[in-house]
């Protein structure tokens, strides 16, 4: 049953990509993490301690990854950055995010969608540009259940009975948007394998070089 | 391939079974003991708990809160709302943050870490502070004695159990269609079928079973928020008659609706209900020592004063829901009061002229005259006489109308709109 974590990248076209210059700044903001157990019958309950150690692992991870690359970076807690212009662009970001994964990722397509990668904040990202001095953000959004042993037990049981019952998954996105257009130039959704645990530095350090594998920045 | 017989027996075992599981337990009334345990002032949940996940979700939800453009910023009602919630919660009265948002729907909820919404909605159907305390003093009652918690835990229970009993049925199938398999019989194929339809068919029943006895659940926290909240305000000083008053103010209101669906929503019981119906609600409360009066016209002067600043744009939202007949309900009831003429018909004449029902438009008309005689009618209501009386073909009031909107609000947005009413009806 073990699997390796997979990712599912959408780019933009080509044409609408303004390459990265060198020296030009990104801004990671800080990853919104949830995670949740999952009880035997199915029950989900939110647990506030993984959702924090995954958060600083992840946040960890993505700043060392970045370190690594070409350019210089600045880090944004969107906690402290609700207020104003910059909270209205985070809480958009957050509905374009779901509604990537729901129409890009999911069945359901939308018409003007079919062909190309075609999603933007708008130009209102320039409010960041301006108060930032950078020209790309990087957003993580993740969401995930870990099942509880009884769970898991009745999962194993329930494969001789022909019944599926699903254990626990975790899903990371990440969308790097141009500041200057709006416009989100790349997107990945990373699924952690099942010998991947993001609650701990190990694992989110995995997921994170694979989420970011082809970042284009 | 499920043939009518089989159906015919499923839903009957599935009725007697979500009976005899709904009605499991104690009646609601006597479901609590008179000692109710309530939780204690600043409880803070273990790091790795059920409920510290609850905190969580419900942090985040006050975050968004925060900064939503539906969070209504006046102070001063914002210090009333507050002010209530102490009268009737003083025990919880530090830890709760109160929020009122602008959503015209009849609700408030406390969350688990102290988060407190209070709907517009709520403030515009509450005739009196005593109404609105009680609906509060029935969600402070829901935190003080950890409902989302135990609901949480009661849920678990009963999936545990549907679960255990869904593989039972599963294996006897399997273990059924083996044998049937190894018989070799010559209509084994025809068994094997009937057997996987019976165990779909039974595993149905057991989901209903279950939801039925969790919605069960649910109506009896209902039940006892009804009674701790009664109990409230009446120890607040509210009189016996503000928790029935509010169930008879909402069946009234469903029985105004425009739409059918609604008039007739609060008269089905079903045991897949979350809430009690209205009617049981009143009459629980009677039992309790409630009773119903109508409600005291100088209790009824004092909160309107209290709300009085946000009667206009609460009743603008409230047309935006589109049932015209419950606005216009509500708006008869405010104008028991006596006071807030001016507001009250204009939005009066906003509904009809809305609705468009046959016979509307001179209603509307009528009520946009009657609001200018007052004067606390909107700017407004002087634009929408004009237009009113231009429809009905009176040109010269109709430009005396638009004439005084444009002297009472020289800078308005759509003064070019209304200077184009005019020429119109001047026949320029």
């Amino acid at each position: 049953m073990a699997g390796c974590t997979t990712t599912k990248v959408k780019s933009a076209a080509p044409a609408m990509i303004v390459q990265a210059a060198p020296d030009s700044k990104g801004l990671l903001i800080q990853p919104d993490v949830q995670l949740s157990l999952v009880t035997a019958s199915g029950m989900h309950a939110v647990r506030a301690d993984w959702s924090q150690a995954a958060q600083a692992n992840l946040a960890a991870a993505i700043a060392n990854d970045l370190k690594g690359r070409s350019h210089p970076f600045e880090v944004m807690d969107p906690a402290a950055s609700m207020e104003g212009r910059t909270g209205q662009l985070l809480r958009l970001n957050e509905v374009v995010g779901q509604s990537i994964f729901i129409f890009e990722y999911g069945k359901p397509k939308l018409p003007t969608k079919k062909k190309k990668f075609d999603w933007t904040l708008g130009e209102g990202t320039q409010v960041l540009r301006a108060q930032t001095g950078a020209d790309y953000a990087l957003f993580v959004t993740c969401r995930g259940t870990y099942a509880t042993a009884g769970r898991k037990l009745f999962s194993f049981g329930a494969m001789f009975l022909l019944m599926d019952v699903p254990l626990g998954q975790q899903k990371v996105q990440a969308s790097l948007v141009d500041l200057r257009t709006g416009r989100l130039v790349w997107f990945n959704v990373a699924t952690a394998g099942s010998g991947t645990d993001i609650r701990t530095p190990d694992g989110a350090r995995d997921l994170t070089h694979s989420l970011l594998k082809g970042l284009p920045f | 391939m499920i043939g009518w017989p089989y159906r015919a027996p499923r839903l009957f075992g599935a009725f007697v079974l979500t009976a005899v599981l709904a009605s499991a337990g104690p009646p609601a009334w006597a479901a609590a003991p008179a000692d109710l345990e309530l939780r204690p002032p600043n409880l803070k949940p273990a790091p790795k708990s059920v409920e510290a996940g609850m905190w969580d979700d419900s942090d985040r939800a006050e975050a968004h809160t925060r900064i939503a453009a539906e969070l209504d910023t006046d102070p001063a009602l914002q210090a009333y709302v507050r002010g209530v919630f102490c009268k009737i919660a003083a025990d919880y009265c530090g830890e709760a943050r109160v929020y009122v948002l602008d959503r015209p729907f009849l609700n408030a909820t406390c969350f688990p870490n102290g988060y407190v919404e209070v709907w517009s909605g709520l403030l515009l159907r509450a005739q009196t502070e005593g109404q609105l305390a009680y609906v509060v003093g029935h969600e402070v009652s829901h935190f003080a004695r950890n409902h989302s918690l135990s609901k949480w835990n009661h849920d678990k229970t009963t999936r545990d159990v549907a679960t255990v009993l869904t593989v039972g049925v599963q294996a006897g199938a399997m273990f059924g269609m083996v044998k049937v398999a190894q018989s070799g019989a010559p209509n084994s194929r025809q068994m094997i079928d009937d057997i996987s339809d019976m165990a779909q068919n039974l595993n149905d029943l057991i989901y209903l079973g279950a939801m039925a006895h969790i919605m069960a659940y649910s109506r009896e926290h209902e039940n006892e928020a009804d009674r701790l909240g009664f109990q409230r305000a009446v120890a607040a000083g509210y009189e016996k008659s503000t928790g029935p008053d509010m169930w008879t103010g909402t069946i009234a209101e469903s029985r105004a609706s425009d739409f059918a669906a609604v008039r007739k929503a609060d008269v089905r019981a079903s045991i897949y209900r979350t809430h009690p119906l209205d009617q049981d609600r009143i009459d629980a409360l009677k039992a309790q020592g409630g009773v119903v009066a109508a409600p005291d016209i100088d209790a009824r002067k004092r909160y309107r004063a209290a709300i009085r600043g946000h009667l206009g744009s609460w009743l603008k939202d409230d047309l935006r829901r589109r049932d015209d007949g419950q606005t216009l309900f509500l708006i008869d009831r405010l104008s028991e009061v006596g006071e807030d003429f001016g507001v009250l018909q204009f939005y009066r004449g906003e509904a009809y002229r809305q609705r468009r029902h046959d016979g509307d438009a001179p209603l509307a008309l009528a009520a946009y005259k009657t609001a200018v005689g007052y004067p606390d009618a909107p700017v407004a209501a002087w634009r929408e006489l004009g237009e009113a009386l231009r429809r009905a073909g009176d040109k010269p009031a109709a430009a005396e109308a638009f004439e005084t909107y444009l002297a009472k609000a020289p800078d308005a947005e759509d003064r070019w709109l209304v200077e184009a009413s005019l020429k119109t009806v001047k026949g320029a």
